[in-house]
Protein backbone atom coordinates (compact mmCIF):
# COMPACT_ATOMS: atom_id res chain seq x y z
CA UNK A 1 0.00 0.00 0.00
CA UNK A 2 3.02 2.46 0.82
CA UNK A 3 4.57 1.58 -2.11
CA UNK A 4 5.33 4.91 -4.99
CA UNK A 5 2.65 3.62 -7.57
CA UNK A 6 0.05 3.10 -4.47
CA UNK A 7 0.53 6.97 -3.80
CA UNK A 8 0.57 8.29 -7.14
CA UNK A 9 -3.10 8.13 -7.74
CA UNK A 10 -3.49 9.96 -4.45
CA UNK A 11 -1.48 12.29 -5.85
CA UNK A 12 -3.21 13.23 -9.54
CA UNK A 13 -6.81 12.98 -8.16
CA UNK A 14 -5.78 15.78 -5.30
CA UNK A 15 -4.09 17.38 -7.94
CA UNK A 16 -7.42 17.24 -9.89
CA UNK A 17 -9.84 18.89 -7.42
CA UNK A 18 -7.19 21.47 -7.18
CA UNK A 19 -7.66 22.11 -11.03
CA UNK A 20 -11.39 22.39 -10.48
CA UNK A 21 -11.34 24.66 -8.10
CA UNK A 22 -8.90 27.02 -9.35
CA UNK A 23 -11.11 26.88 -12.74
CA UNK A 24 -14.43 27.29 -10.70
CA UNK A 25 -12.32 30.13 -9.18
CA UNK A 26 -11.10 32.01 -12.56
CA UNK A 27 -14.91 32.19 -14.16
CA UNK A 28 -16.35 33.98 -10.51
CA UNK A 29 -13.18 36.08 -10.86
CA UNK A 30 -14.39 36.54 -14.39
CA UNK A 31 -17.32 38.11 -13.50
CA UNK A 32 -19.68 36.80 -16.23
CA UNK A 33 -22.06 35.55 -13.63
CA UNK A 34 -23.16 38.06 -10.71
CA UNK A 35 -21.88 36.76 -7.83
CA UNK A 36 -25.22 36.22 -5.63
CA UNK A 37 -25.88 33.75 -8.21
CA UNK A 38 -22.82 32.00 -8.47
CA UNK A 39 -20.34 32.42 -5.54
CA UNK A 40 -17.17 31.84 -5.23
CA UNK A 41 -15.04 28.68 -3.18
CA UNK A 42 -13.41 30.90 -0.82
CA UNK A 43 -17.45 32.52 -0.07
CA UNK A 44 -19.01 29.23 -0.47
CA UNK A 45 -16.44 27.88 2.55
CA UNK A 46 -17.34 31.11 4.25
CA UNK A 47 -20.90 30.15 4.53
CA UNK A 48 -20.03 26.53 5.37
CA UNK A 49 -18.06 27.85 8.17
CA UNK A 50 -21.00 30.17 9.26
CA UNK A 51 -23.24 27.36 8.96
CA UNK A 52 -21.30 25.32 11.55
CA UNK A 53 -20.47 27.85 13.94
CA UNK A 54 -24.28 28.60 14.10
CA UNK A 55 -24.98 24.91 15.13
CA UNK A 56 -26.88 24.52 11.79
CA UNK A 57 -24.46 21.51 9.93
CA UNK A 58 -23.73 19.08 12.46
CA UNK A 59 -27.24 18.36 13.91
CA UNK A 60 -27.95 18.55 10.12
CA UNK A 61 -25.58 16.10 9.20
CA UNK A 62 -26.31 13.95 12.09
CA UNK A 63 -30.01 14.00 11.72
CA UNK A 64 -29.79 12.85 8.15
CA UNK A 65 -27.10 9.94 8.41
CA UNK A 66 -29.36 8.76 11.71
CA UNK A 67 -32.73 8.92 9.73
CA UNK A 68 -30.55 6.73 7.17
CA UNK A 69 -28.98 3.99 9.82
CA UNK A 70 -32.46 3.61 10.56
CA UNK A 71 -34.49 3.48 7.59
CA UNK A 72 -31.62 1.74 5.69
CA UNK A 73 -31.52 -0.91 8.53
CA UNK A 74 -35.51 -1.48 8.27
CA UNK A 75 -35.04 -1.60 4.09
CA UNK A 76 -32.57 -3.86 4.40
CA UNK A 77 -34.03 -6.35 6.86
CA UNK A 78 -37.00 -6.18 4.19
CA UNK A 79 -35.34 -6.61 1.18
CA UNK A 80 -33.28 -9.36 2.17
CA UNK A 81 -36.42 -11.07 3.11
CA UNK A 82 -38.24 -10.66 -0.29
CA UNK A 83 -35.06 -11.55 -2.03
CA UNK A 84 -34.74 -14.94 -0.07
CA UNK A 85 -38.15 -15.31 -1.24
CA UNK A 86 -37.56 -14.61 -4.78
CA UNK A 87 -34.20 -16.17 -4.87
CA UNK A 88 -35.72 -19.53 -3.11
CA UNK A 89 -39.36 -19.57 -5.02
CA UNK A 90 -39.78 -19.72 -8.57
CA UNK A 91 -43.51 -18.09 -8.38
CA UNK A 92 -42.56 -15.88 -5.65
CA UNK A 93 -39.90 -14.35 -8.07
CA UNK A 94 -41.74 -14.18 -11.21
CA UNK A 95 -44.86 -12.37 -9.47
CA UNK A 96 -42.45 -9.96 -7.60
CA UNK A 97 -39.46 -9.51 -9.95
CA UNK A 98 -41.41 -6.96 -12.60
CA UNK A 99 -43.51 -5.26 -9.46
CA UNK A 100 -39.79 -4.46 -7.81
CA UNK A 101 -37.82 -3.23 -11.29
CA UNK A 102 -40.72 -1.11 -11.59
CA UNK A 103 -40.02 0.51 -8.27
CA UNK A 104 -36.52 0.44 -9.13
CA UNK A 105 -37.47 2.99 -11.84
CA UNK A 106 -39.06 5.09 -9.98
CA UNK A 107 -37.50 8.01 -9.37
CA UNK A 108 -36.36 8.55 -5.56
CA UNK A 109 -38.04 12.13 -5.49
CA UNK A 110 -41.51 10.50 -6.71
CA UNK A 111 -42.06 9.16 -3.72
CA UNK A 112 -42.13 12.42 -1.76
CA UNK A 113 -46.08 13.72 -2.60
CA UNK A 114 -47.64 9.91 -1.76
CA UNK A 115 -45.63 10.23 1.77
CA UNK A 116 -46.96 13.52 2.35
CA UNK A 117 -50.28 12.61 1.31
CA UNK A 118 -49.76 9.61 4.32
CA UNK A 119 -47.59 10.73 6.94
CA UNK A 120 -48.11 14.24 6.55
CA UNK A 121 -45.32 16.83 7.64
CA UNK A 122 -43.99 13.76 9.80
CA UNK A 123 -40.14 12.12 10.79
CA UNK A 124 -41.80 9.14 9.71
CA UNK A 125 -42.44 10.55 5.57
CA UNK A 126 -38.83 10.42 5.33
CA UNK A 127 -38.38 7.48 6.83
CA UNK A 128 -41.23 5.84 4.54
CA UNK A 129 -39.53 7.37 1.44
CA UNK A 130 -35.78 5.89 2.81
CA UNK A 131 -37.09 2.37 2.72
CA UNK A 132 -38.97 2.43 -0.58
CA UNK A 133 -35.98 4.34 -2.20
CA UNK A 134 -33.91 1.43 -1.40
CA UNK A 135 -35.92 -1.84 -0.30
CA UNK A 136 -36.53 -2.93 -4.35
CA UNK A 137 -32.47 -2.56 -4.91
CA UNK A 138 -31.30 -4.51 -2.37
CA UNK A 139 -34.48 -7.01 -3.02
CA UNK A 140 -33.31 -7.43 -6.88
CA UNK A 141 -29.92 -7.96 -6.01
CA UNK A 142 -30.34 -10.45 -2.97
CA UNK A 143 -32.82 -12.65 -5.75
CA UNK A 144 -30.37 -12.50 -8.76
CA UNK A 145 -27.29 -13.42 -6.22
CA UNK A 146 -29.01 -16.21 -5.01
CA UNK A 147 -30.17 -17.65 -8.49
CA UNK A 148 -26.81 -17.82 -9.28
CA UNK A 149 -25.50 -19.76 -7.11
CA UNK A 150 -23.76 -22.60 -8.72
CA UNK A 151 -26.68 -25.69 -7.98
CA UNK A 152 -23.14 -27.75 -7.29
CA UNK A 153 -22.94 -25.76 -3.45
CA UNK A 154 -26.43 -26.86 -2.58
CA UNK A 155 -25.78 -30.31 -3.60
CA UNK A 156 -22.61 -30.52 -1.38
CA UNK A 157 -24.88 -28.88 1.15
CA UNK A 158 -27.17 -31.50 1.26
CA UNK A 159 -25.40 -34.48 0.65
CA UNK A 160 -23.30 -33.10 3.89
CA UNK A 161 -26.64 -33.17 6.11
CA UNK A 162 -27.74 -29.64 5.49
CA UNK A 163 -31.86 -29.46 5.92
CA UNK A 164 -34.07 -26.91 4.11
CA UNK A 165 -34.24 -24.91 7.03
CA UNK A 166 -30.52 -24.46 7.67
CA UNK A 167 -30.11 -23.89 3.91
CA UNK A 168 -30.76 -20.21 3.82
CA UNK A 169 -28.41 -19.56 6.70
CA UNK A 170 -25.51 -21.62 6.09
CA UNK A 171 -25.33 -21.90 2.22
CA UNK A 172 -27.49 -19.79 0.66
CA UNK A 173 -27.05 -16.14 2.22
CA UNK A 174 -23.25 -16.92 2.75
CA UNK A 175 -22.86 -18.25 -1.36
CA UNK A 176 -25.24 -14.71 -2.43
CA UNK A 177 -23.28 -12.92 -0.20
CA UNK A 178 -20.97 -11.00 -2.86
CA UNK A 179 -24.35 -10.06 -4.94
CA UNK A 180 -26.07 -8.97 -2.02
CA UNK A 181 -23.37 -6.60 -0.78
CA UNK A 182 -23.06 -5.29 -4.56
CA UNK A 183 -27.49 -4.69 -3.83
CA UNK A 184 -26.64 -3.06 -0.12
CA UNK A 185 -24.36 -0.36 -1.44
CA UNK A 186 -27.08 0.58 -4.54
CA UNK A 187 -29.80 0.18 -2.13
CA UNK A 188 -27.91 2.87 0.37
CA UNK A 189 -27.57 5.04 -2.60
CA UNK A 190 -30.85 4.85 -3.80
CA UNK A 191 -31.98 5.38 0.06
CA UNK A 192 -29.51 8.22 0.55
CA UNK A 193 -31.21 10.30 -2.56
CA UNK A 194 -34.98 9.57 -0.93
CA UNK A 195 -33.51 11.27 2.19
CA UNK A 196 -32.16 14.05 1.07
CA UNK A 197 -35.83 14.68 -1.36
CA UNK A 198 -37.97 14.27 1.46
CA UNK A 199 -35.48 16.33 3.97
CA UNK A 200 -36.22 19.21 1.42
CA UNK A 201 -39.83 19.61 2.14
CA UNK A 202 -41.00 17.98 5.42
CA UNK A 203 -38.21 18.35 7.86
CA UNK A 204 -36.98 21.34 10.35
CA UNK A 205 -33.34 19.64 10.47
CA UNK A 206 -31.46 17.71 8.12
CA UNK A 207 -28.90 18.44 4.57
CA UNK A 208 -32.19 18.68 2.94
CA UNK A 209 -33.87 20.99 4.88
CA UNK A 210 -30.08 23.12 5.05
CA UNK A 211 -30.54 23.11 1.15
CA UNK A 212 -33.98 24.21 0.94
CA UNK A 213 -33.44 26.83 3.31
CA UNK A 214 -30.72 28.45 1.42
CA UNK A 215 -33.35 28.43 -1.60
CA UNK A 216 -35.65 30.14 0.34
CA UNK A 217 -32.72 32.82 1.86
CA UNK A 218 -31.64 33.24 -2.17
CA UNK A 219 -28.34 32.13 -0.76
CA UNK A 220 -26.79 30.38 -4.02
CA UNK A 221 -23.27 29.67 -1.37
CA UNK A 222 -25.42 27.76 1.04
CA UNK A 223 -27.07 25.92 -1.81
CA UNK A 224 -23.79 24.75 -3.17
CA UNK A 225 -21.60 24.45 0.57
CA UNK A 226 -24.27 22.09 1.42
CA UNK A 227 -24.64 20.01 -1.60
CA UNK A 228 -20.75 19.78 -1.12
CA UNK A 229 -21.19 18.20 2.30
CA UNK A 230 -24.05 15.92 0.95
CA UNK A 231 -21.77 14.21 -1.68
CA UNK A 232 -18.74 14.00 0.55
CA UNK A 233 -20.64 12.13 3.06
CA UNK A 234 -22.09 9.86 -0.19
CA UNK A 235 -18.59 9.24 -1.06
CA UNK A 236 -17.00 8.49 2.27
CA UNK A 237 -19.81 6.02 2.79
CA UNK A 238 -19.71 4.24 -0.58
CA UNK A 239 -15.91 4.39 -0.69
CA UNK A 240 -14.85 3.89 2.78
CA UNK A 241 -17.82 1.90 4.49
CA UNK A 242 -19.64 -0.53 1.86
CA UNK A 243 -16.95 -0.28 -0.81
CA UNK A 244 -14.49 -1.77 1.95
CA UNK A 245 -16.69 -4.21 3.10
CA UNK A 246 -17.45 -5.06 -0.39
CA UNK A 247 -14.20 -5.66 -1.44
CA UNK A 248 -13.18 -7.94 1.65
CA UNK A 249 -16.23 -10.13 0.88
CA UNK A 250 -14.98 -10.52 -2.84
CA UNK A 251 -11.17 -11.30 -1.96
CA UNK A 252 -12.74 -13.91 0.69
CA UNK A 253 -14.39 -15.23 -1.95
CA UNK A 254 -11.97 -15.57 -4.36
CA UNK A 255 -13.72 -13.10 -6.80
CA UNK A 256 -10.82 -10.04 -6.44
CA UNK A 257 -7.06 -10.40 -6.22
CA UNK A 258 -5.58 -8.80 -3.36
CA UNK A 259 -2.78 -5.97 -4.76
CA UNK B 1 -18.50 -44.57 13.87
CA UNK B 2 -15.81 -42.51 14.57
CA UNK B 3 -13.66 -40.75 12.63
CA UNK B 4 -10.47 -41.19 14.57
CA UNK B 5 -7.93 -41.51 11.82
CA UNK B 6 -6.32 -44.96 13.18
CA UNK B 7 -9.29 -46.69 12.81
CA UNK B 8 -8.02 -49.43 10.78
CA UNK B 9 -9.59 -52.49 9.22
CA UNK B 10 -7.85 -54.53 7.48
CA UNK B 11 -8.48 -54.90 3.76
CA UNK B 12 -7.71 -58.93 3.75
CA UNK B 13 -10.30 -59.87 6.18
CA UNK B 14 -11.91 -62.56 5.12
CA UNK B 15 -15.41 -62.87 3.98
CA UNK B 16 -16.92 -59.41 3.41
CA UNK B 17 -20.09 -58.45 4.33
CA UNK B 18 -22.39 -57.07 1.63
CA UNK B 19 -22.52 -53.21 2.09
CA UNK B 20 -24.28 -51.88 -0.88
CA UNK B 21 -26.75 -53.96 -2.71
CA UNK B 22 -28.15 -53.26 -6.77
CA UNK B 23 -31.34 -54.90 -7.47
CA UNK B 24 -32.80 -55.23 -10.98
CA UNK B 25 -31.98 -51.09 -11.30
CA UNK B 26 -32.81 -49.62 -14.24
CA UNK B 27 -33.27 -45.41 -15.23
CA UNK B 28 -34.98 -44.34 -18.41
CA UNK B 29 -35.52 -40.52 -19.13
CA UNK B 30 -38.28 -39.07 -21.15
CA UNK B 31 -36.88 -36.75 -23.45
CA UNK B 32 -39.44 -35.24 -25.02
CA UNK B 33 -41.74 -37.88 -26.03
CA UNK B 34 -38.99 -40.00 -26.63
CA UNK B 35 -37.92 -42.25 -23.67
CA UNK B 36 -34.27 -43.05 -23.82
CA UNK B 37 -32.97 -45.47 -21.75
CA UNK B 38 -29.72 -44.38 -19.84
CA UNK B 39 -29.27 -47.71 -17.67
CA UNK B 40 -30.65 -51.53 -18.72
CA UNK B 41 -31.49 -53.58 -15.78
CA UNK B 42 -28.59 -54.58 -14.14
CA UNK B 43 -27.58 -56.47 -10.81
CA UNK B 44 -24.32 -55.55 -8.61
CA UNK B 45 -22.85 -56.06 -5.11
CA UNK B 46 -20.63 -54.10 -3.29
CA UNK B 47 -18.98 -55.58 -0.51
CA UNK B 48 -17.55 -53.87 2.63
CA UNK B 49 -14.45 -52.25 2.44
CA UNK B 50 -14.55 -52.65 -1.20
CA UNK B 51 -12.98 -50.47 -4.23
CA UNK B 52 -15.30 -50.23 -7.03
CA UNK B 53 -14.54 -48.80 -9.99
CA UNK B 54 -17.34 -47.97 -12.72
CA UNK B 55 -15.20 -48.05 -15.79
CA UNK B 56 -16.46 -46.62 -19.33
CA UNK B 57 -16.39 -44.04 -22.04
CA UNK B 58 -19.37 -41.59 -21.47
CA UNK B 59 -22.56 -41.95 -22.19
CA UNK B 60 -22.56 -45.26 -20.68
CA UNK B 61 -24.32 -44.15 -17.65
CA UNK B 62 -21.95 -44.54 -14.75
CA UNK B 63 -22.64 -41.08 -13.80
CA UNK B 64 -26.31 -41.13 -13.62
CA UNK B 65 -25.72 -45.04 -11.96
CA UNK B 66 -23.82 -42.97 -8.98
CA UNK B 67 -26.10 -40.64 -9.18
CA UNK B 68 -28.63 -43.24 -8.03
CA UNK B 69 -26.48 -44.07 -5.32
CA UNK B 70 -25.95 -41.34 -3.60
CA UNK B 71 -29.82 -40.54 -4.27
CA UNK B 72 -29.78 -37.46 -6.10
CA UNK B 73 -32.00 -39.14 -8.21
CA UNK B 74 -34.90 -42.33 -8.16
CA UNK B 75 -34.31 -45.69 -10.46
CA UNK B 76 -37.02 -46.27 -12.56
CA UNK B 77 -37.29 -49.66 -11.56
CA UNK B 78 -35.21 -52.07 -9.53
CA UNK B 79 -34.04 -51.15 -5.91
CA UNK B 80 -30.87 -50.02 -4.53
CA UNK B 81 -30.07 -50.68 -0.60
CA UNK B 82 -27.52 -50.07 1.71
CA UNK B 83 -27.04 -52.41 4.89
CA UNK B 84 -30.16 -53.74 3.76
CA UNK B 85 -31.76 -50.37 3.65
CA UNK B 86 -33.12 -48.70 1.05
CA UNK B 87 -32.44 -45.62 -0.35
CA UNK B 88 -34.38 -42.92 -0.91
CA UNK B 89 -32.51 -39.42 -0.83
CA UNK B 90 -28.72 -38.06 -0.51
CA UNK B 91 -27.40 -38.65 3.08
CA UNK B 92 -24.31 -38.64 4.75
CA UNK B 93 -24.10 -42.00 5.11
CA UNK B 94 -23.09 -42.02 1.00
CA UNK B 95 -20.75 -38.61 0.37
CA UNK B 96 -19.99 -38.03 -2.91
CA UNK B 97 -17.18 -36.20 -4.33
CA UNK B 98 -17.60 -34.42 -7.39
CA UNK B 99 -15.65 -33.57 -10.01
CA UNK B 100 -15.21 -29.58 -9.62
CA UNK B 101 -14.61 -29.59 -5.74
CA UNK B 102 -17.42 -27.98 -4.58
CA UNK B 103 -15.65 -26.91 -1.93
CA UNK B 104 -17.51 -23.49 0.25
CA UNK B 105 -15.78 -20.17 -0.81
CA UNK B 106 -16.66 -18.69 2.45
CA UNK B 107 -15.09 -20.83 5.16
CA UNK B 108 -11.99 -21.42 5.58
CA UNK B 109 -9.85 -24.92 4.45
CA UNK B 110 -11.11 -26.59 8.43
CA UNK B 111 -14.32 -25.06 8.35
CA UNK B 112 -15.32 -26.67 5.26
CA UNK B 113 -13.93 -30.31 7.11
CA UNK B 114 -15.61 -28.96 9.93
CA UNK B 115 -18.88 -28.37 7.42
CA UNK B 116 -20.75 -31.97 7.82
CA UNK B 117 -19.75 -32.52 11.48
CA UNK B 118 -22.10 -30.10 12.02
CA UNK B 119 -24.86 -32.33 11.05
CA UNK B 120 -23.24 -35.27 12.96
CA UNK B 121 -25.18 -36.18 16.64
CA UNK B 122 -21.89 -36.44 18.42
CA UNK B 123 -20.54 -33.36 17.11
CA UNK B 124 -22.96 -31.51 17.08
CA UNK B 125 -22.88 -28.48 19.05
CA UNK B 126 -18.74 -29.42 20.13
CA UNK B 127 -16.78 -26.89 17.89
CA UNK B 128 -13.55 -28.38 19.91
CA UNK B 129 -14.58 -32.09 19.12
CA UNK B 130 -15.25 -31.21 15.44
CA UNK B 131 -12.09 -28.57 14.97
CA UNK B 132 -9.86 -31.49 16.22
CA UNK B 133 -11.99 -34.43 13.74
CA UNK B 134 -11.10 -31.74 11.11
CA UNK B 135 -7.80 -31.55 11.98
CA UNK B 136 -6.61 -34.93 11.64
CA UNK B 137 -8.33 -35.68 8.81
CA UNK B 138 -6.38 -32.47 7.41
CA UNK B 139 -3.50 -34.28 8.45
CA UNK B 140 -4.23 -37.87 6.28
CA UNK B 141 -4.39 -35.62 3.65
CA UNK B 142 -1.18 -33.80 4.34
CA UNK B 143 -2.68 -30.59 4.30
CA UNK B 144 -2.77 -29.93 8.24
CA UNK B 145 -0.47 -26.52 7.29
CA UNK B 146 -3.42 -25.37 5.59
CA UNK B 147 -6.02 -24.95 7.63
CA UNK B 148 -6.91 -21.32 8.23
CA UNK B 149 -6.15 -20.75 3.84
CA UNK B 150 -9.37 -19.79 2.11
CA UNK B 151 -10.12 -22.05 -0.69
CA UNK B 152 -8.95 -19.71 -4.07
CA UNK B 153 -5.57 -19.74 -2.42
CA UNK B 154 -5.14 -23.06 -2.81
CA UNK B 155 -3.70 -24.85 -6.13
CA UNK B 156 -6.64 -27.51 -8.13
CA UNK B 157 -4.86 -30.71 -6.14
CA UNK B 158 -5.38 -28.92 -2.89
CA UNK B 159 -8.41 -28.10 -3.16
CA UNK B 160 -9.44 -32.25 -4.18
CA UNK B 161 -7.67 -33.36 -1.01
CA UNK B 162 -9.88 -30.61 1.06
CA UNK B 163 -12.45 -31.87 -0.82
CA UNK B 164 -11.61 -35.76 -0.06
CA UNK B 165 -10.85 -35.01 3.74
CA UNK B 166 -14.60 -33.41 3.79
CA UNK B 167 -16.01 -36.24 2.33
CA UNK B 168 -14.38 -38.27 4.90
CA UNK B 169 -14.68 -36.46 8.18
CA UNK B 170 -18.57 -37.35 8.42
CA UNK B 171 -17.61 -41.07 8.25
CA UNK B 172 -19.77 -42.04 5.30
CA UNK B 173 -20.53 -46.00 4.95
CA UNK B 174 -20.10 -45.44 1.46
CA UNK B 175 -17.71 -42.34 -0.35
CA UNK B 176 -18.79 -41.87 -4.02
CA UNK B 177 -16.41 -40.33 -6.20
CA UNK B 178 -17.28 -38.66 -9.38
CA UNK B 179 -14.11 -38.32 -11.81
CA UNK B 180 -12.81 -35.76 -9.53
CA UNK B 181 -9.32 -35.98 -11.07
CA UNK B 182 -9.05 -35.53 -14.90
CA UNK B 183 -8.51 -31.38 -14.33
CA UNK B 184 -5.36 -32.32 -12.72
CA UNK B 185 -2.02 -32.35 -14.16
CA UNK B 186 0.00 -35.91 -14.06
CA UNK B 187 2.21 -35.22 -11.32
CA UNK B 188 -0.76 -34.02 -8.74
CA UNK B 189 -2.79 -36.89 -9.79
CA UNK B 190 -0.42 -39.83 -9.43
CA UNK B 191 -0.15 -38.16 -5.33
CA UNK B 192 -3.59 -38.02 -5.24
CA UNK B 193 -3.72 -41.70 -6.17
CA UNK B 194 -1.04 -42.59 -3.56
CA UNK B 195 -2.86 -40.26 -0.65
CA UNK B 196 -6.33 -42.09 -1.61
CA UNK B 197 -5.49 -45.70 -1.27
CA UNK B 198 -3.24 -44.49 1.94
CA UNK B 199 -6.36 -43.14 3.03
CA UNK B 200 -8.42 -46.74 1.88
CA UNK B 201 -5.56 -49.13 3.94
CA UNK B 202 -6.06 -46.83 6.61
CA UNK B 203 -9.81 -46.40 6.97
CA UNK B 204 -11.81 -49.67 5.29
CA UNK B 205 -13.89 -47.26 3.27
CA UNK B 206 -15.58 -48.42 1.06
CA UNK B 207 -15.04 -46.61 -1.87
CA UNK B 208 -17.02 -46.15 -5.62
CA UNK B 209 -15.28 -44.58 -8.28
CA UNK B 210 -16.52 -43.24 -11.71
CA UNK B 211 -13.71 -43.14 -14.50
CA UNK B 212 -12.98 -43.18 -18.04
CA UNK B 213 -9.21 -43.71 -17.28
CA UNK B 214 -8.24 -47.24 -17.60
CA UNK B 215 -5.09 -46.70 -16.12
CA UNK B 216 -6.81 -45.01 -12.90
CA UNK B 217 -9.00 -47.46 -13.12
CA UNK B 218 -6.54 -49.96 -12.56
CA UNK B 219 -4.20 -48.04 -10.33
CA UNK B 220 -7.77 -47.87 -7.73
CA UNK B 221 -9.68 -50.58 -7.84
CA UNK B 222 -10.37 -54.09 -6.30
CA UNK B 223 -12.29 -54.45 -8.78
CA UNK B 224 -13.50 -52.77 -12.15
CA UNK B 225 -16.41 -53.37 -13.58
CA UNK B 226 -16.82 -52.09 -17.10
CA UNK B 227 -20.05 -50.67 -18.95
CA UNK B 228 -21.16 -50.30 -22.61
CA UNK B 229 -23.31 -47.45 -23.59
CA UNK B 230 -26.68 -46.22 -25.14
CA UNK B 231 -28.10 -48.40 -22.93
CA UNK B 232 -25.60 -49.00 -20.21
CA UNK B 233 -24.79 -52.01 -19.54
CA UNK B 234 -22.79 -53.93 -17.13
CA UNK B 235 -20.06 -55.70 -19.51
CA UNK B 236 -17.45 -57.89 -17.32
CA UNK B 237 -15.90 -57.01 -13.98
CA UNK B 238 -12.37 -57.14 -13.38
CA UNK B 239 -10.61 -58.07 -9.89
CA UNK B 240 -7.51 -56.18 -9.84
CA UNK B 241 -5.32 -58.60 -8.02
CA UNK B 242 -2.32 -56.32 -7.29
CA UNK B 243 -0.87 -55.29 -3.58
CA UNK B 244 -1.61 -51.83 -2.19
CA UNK B 245 -0.03 -49.38 -2.79
CA UNK B 246 -0.15 -49.13 -6.01
CA UNK B 247 1.82 -47.19 -8.56
CA UNK B 248 0.51 -45.29 -11.70
CA UNK B 249 3.30 -46.09 -13.74
CA UNK B 250 3.58 -49.99 -12.23
CA UNK B 251 3.84 -52.05 -15.62
CA UNK B 252 1.52 -54.21 -13.84
CA UNK B 253 -0.79 -51.83 -13.55
CA UNK B 254 -0.57 -51.00 -16.89
CA UNK B 255 -1.00 -54.65 -17.80
CA UNK B 256 -4.60 -54.52 -15.97
CA UNK B 257 -5.22 -51.13 -17.72
CA UNK B 258 -5.01 -52.67 -21.28
CA UNK B 259 -6.72 -55.66 -20.22
CA UNK B 260 -9.74 -53.17 -18.94
CA UNK B 261 -9.24 -51.30 -22.03
CA UNK B 262 -9.25 -54.12 -24.24
CA UNK B 263 -12.98 -55.18 -22.50
CA UNK B 264 -14.62 -52.57 -23.50
CA UNK B 265 -13.54 -52.55 -27.13
CA UNK B 266 -14.73 -56.25 -27.74
CA UNK B 267 -11.50 -58.14 -27.54
CA UNK B 268 -11.55 -60.31 -24.47
CA UNK B 269 -8.45 -62.21 -25.47
CA UNK B 270 -6.21 -60.00 -27.12
CA UNK B 271 -3.46 -58.99 -24.48
CA UNK B 272 -4.58 -60.66 -21.54
CA UNK B 273 -2.16 -60.88 -18.87
CA UNK B 274 -1.25 -63.96 -17.00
Amino acid sequence: MKSEQAKRPFLYVSFFYLLIFAVWQMLFSAGLIPDYLFPSPVQVGKRLWELGSDDYLLPSVKATLVRMAMGFSIAAAIGLGIGLLMGTSPIMNSCLKSLFLGLQTLPTAAWVPISLLLFGLSEQGIYFVIIMSSTPAVAIATSAGILHIPPLYLRAARTLGTRWYAMPVRVILPAALPAIMTGLKLGWTFGWHGAVSAELIKSTVGLGFLLNMGREMNDASQVIGIMLVTILFGLLLDRFLFGVIERRIRIRWGLEKKE
Amino acid sequence: MNASVSKSTGRSAAPRAVKLRLANVSKTFQNGTQTVEALAPLELEVKEGEYVVFFGPSGCGKSTLLNLIAGFEAPSAGEITLEGRPITRPGRDRLMMFQEHALFPWLSVIKNVMYGLKNEPQFRFRPRKQREAARSWLKMVHLEEFESALIHELSGGMKQRVALARALAPDPKVLLIDEPFPALDALVRGKLYGDLQDILTRTGKTIISVTHDSREAACLGDRVVVFTPRPGRIKKEIHVDLARPRDINDPKVAEYAGRIMAELEGQPDEKRAG
